[in-house]
């Protein structure tokens, strides 16, 4: 089901049009951030539109965001599990929140770049990071292990994010407020 | 802090938000209200998402983590927060309650657990329009969230029509093992523990061991999961599965595995007297809703004995195997 503008507009009680536009922009930047390949990312923001408007004419969404992030995620993967096997044609496809498995060669610019700006980090902040996105610990376990309340958890994952952010080229650096 | 910052620091607070097992209900309208805002917060959280995910991230964390990790006595930084926590500790532990209550009790309350009794079928229509057929003696806990549908196999053995839903996936898991479908019908039979089959009869499932996806199985085609490894089964599942019928197909399969299928539909408990026996290799098609027979038809083609107590049935290595 093609999500076309005008299949959108035809519908009251959703979106309008121009949230859609913002929507498949945003799923768009998302999505050619992750993948090189140029038809893959064209594939996969169309598949989550039509999927998000079929949706969303099904039920009322917790968050259309929220989704189109996490259908957008599963796609990138089905289809990088299609290009690494011969997989027949299915007639339901299985859903994975499997991280992509052989995403080509990491840029080693931004690979470097992220290890300066984690070296950059307040040790507790890195250690924080590290529990939480490599080894999957809890908000409440890292608090416990590491003797701190969950609202620290919480400050160190966002502001470490946001330093790792900071420091992607093309991120403008403003060191305006240092904490 | 700067604007920019400021908005780096929301995009990072929803991705860890979203990232979270349990993403509040509440929260949704919320955070499409803040990328609703500004195409900056779009931008900013889009970049953000990818860089969380990306395998770069992973990579460097993984270096920086093989670095000596120091001791939790933060220098700086972390005296700020202690600062800051000595003076409203009641509110960070009222926050915390509230974020643990709304994690731990939807899960709870949204959680239903279905069981047979011995000889008994039953078939359960789950919340969000599926239907499931459990085997006798089977134990099953389904949880229907606004985002993920789980069942967990207890014990015994079920099979599942799965409503189509084109986002919110449905999963099994039967110990390390777990299927994961959008829409389809097939059977997951928990031998043991550590031993779980899949049949899959109409679509396709995966089956992963321990959160990893592995096999991706298709109509007609099954699967055996045996102590952490996945071994596809090519062919075995056609119209209804076996146990509907009463009967099991045994290819090459321990005897131990029969006889707890076996014992699913017994009352009397069927006692293994010997340890080889466990491992005694069988095939062949059994009528396992008929303790007897079953026994019976095992006693004809293995060397084993079968005898009945008044409490317990037991089975013990055949008088002649010694002599083979």
């Amino acid at each position: 089901m093609p999500a076309s503008p005008h299949q959108i507009e035809s519908l009251a009680g959703e979106p309008p049009a121009e949230d859609w536009r913002a929507i498949a922009a945003t799923l768009g930047r998302y999505v050619r951030a992750r993948t090189n390949r140029a038809d893959v990312a064209e594939d996969v923001v169309q598949e989550t539109l039509s999927r998000l408007v079929h949706q969303s004419r099904l039920q009322k969404l917790v968050s259309i965001y929220a989704l189109g992030f996490r259908i957008a995620a599963n796609l990138l993967v089905d289809h990088h599990r299609r290009d690494s096997r011969y997989v027949a044609e299915r007639e339901e496809e299985p859903a994975s929140q499997a991280p992509l498995p052989d995403r080509v060669l990491v840029g080693r610019q931004e690979l470097a770049i992220l290890n300066d700006a984690l070296a950059a980090m307040p040790p507790l902040r890195r250690d924080v990071l590290v529990r939480r996105r490599l080894q999957g610990q809890s908000c409440a376990a890292i608090a416990r292990d590491l003797g701190l309340s969950p609202k620290a958890v919480e400050k160190h994952i966002t502001r470490g994010l946001a330093d790792l952010h900071k420091a992607m080229p093309g991120n403008a650096v403003m060191r305006g407020g240092e904490r | 802090m700067s604007r920019e910052n400021q908005i780096a620091e929301e995009a990072a607070g929803w991705i860890d938000r979203l990232n979270q097992p349990a993403f509040d209900a509440a929260a949704g309208p919320n955070f499409d209200a803040w990328m609703a805002a500004s195409p900056r917060h779009r931008d900013v959280f889009a970049d953000l998402q990818a860089l969380w995910q990306s395998e770069a991230l992973v990579e460097a964390l993984g270096q920086a983590g093989r670095a000596p990790i120091t001791a939790p006595a933060p220098p700086e930084p972390g005296n700020r927060f202690r600062r800051t926590w000595a003076t409203a500790p009641r509110l960070a532990a009222a926050a915390c309650a509230m974020l643990l209550a709304i994690m731990l009790i939807l899960p709870i309350v949204s959680t239903s657990t279905y069981r047979s009794g011995a000889g008994k079928f039953r078939s359960v229509v789950l919340a969000d329009g599926s239907r499931v057929d459990l085997s006798s003696d089977t134990e099953l806990r389904v949880r229907i969230l606004p985002w993920e549908r789980t069942a967990t196999l207890v014990r015994g053995e079920a099979f599942f029509d799965v409503h189509h839903e084109g986002v919110r996936a449905f999963r099994v898991t039967s110990g390390t093992t777990s299927v994961r479908v959008l829409g389809t019908a097939f059977n997951v039979d928990r031998q043991s523990p550590t031993r779980t089959a899949v049949s899959v009869y109409r679509g396709a499932v995966e089956v992963g061991v321990d959160g990893a996806a592995n096999l991706v199985v298709r109509k007609g085609d099954g699967a055996r999961v045996v102590d952490g490894h996945v071994v596809a089964q090519p062919r075995i599942a056609e119209g209804a599965p076996d146990w509907k019928s009463g009967w099991f197909e045994a290819s090459d399969i321990p005897l131990g595995v029969l006889i707890g299928k076996v014992q699913r539909y017994s009352a009397r408990p069927i006692l293994l007297q010997d340890r080889s026996l466990q491992a005694l290799p069988i095939s062949g098609r059994f009528h396992i809703a008929d303790t007897d027979r079953a026994l019976q038809a095992v006693q004809a083609a293995y060397h084993v004995e079968v005898a009945y107590g008044p409490k317990t049935i037991s089975i013990r290595p055949g008088a002649r195997a010694e002599d083979h």
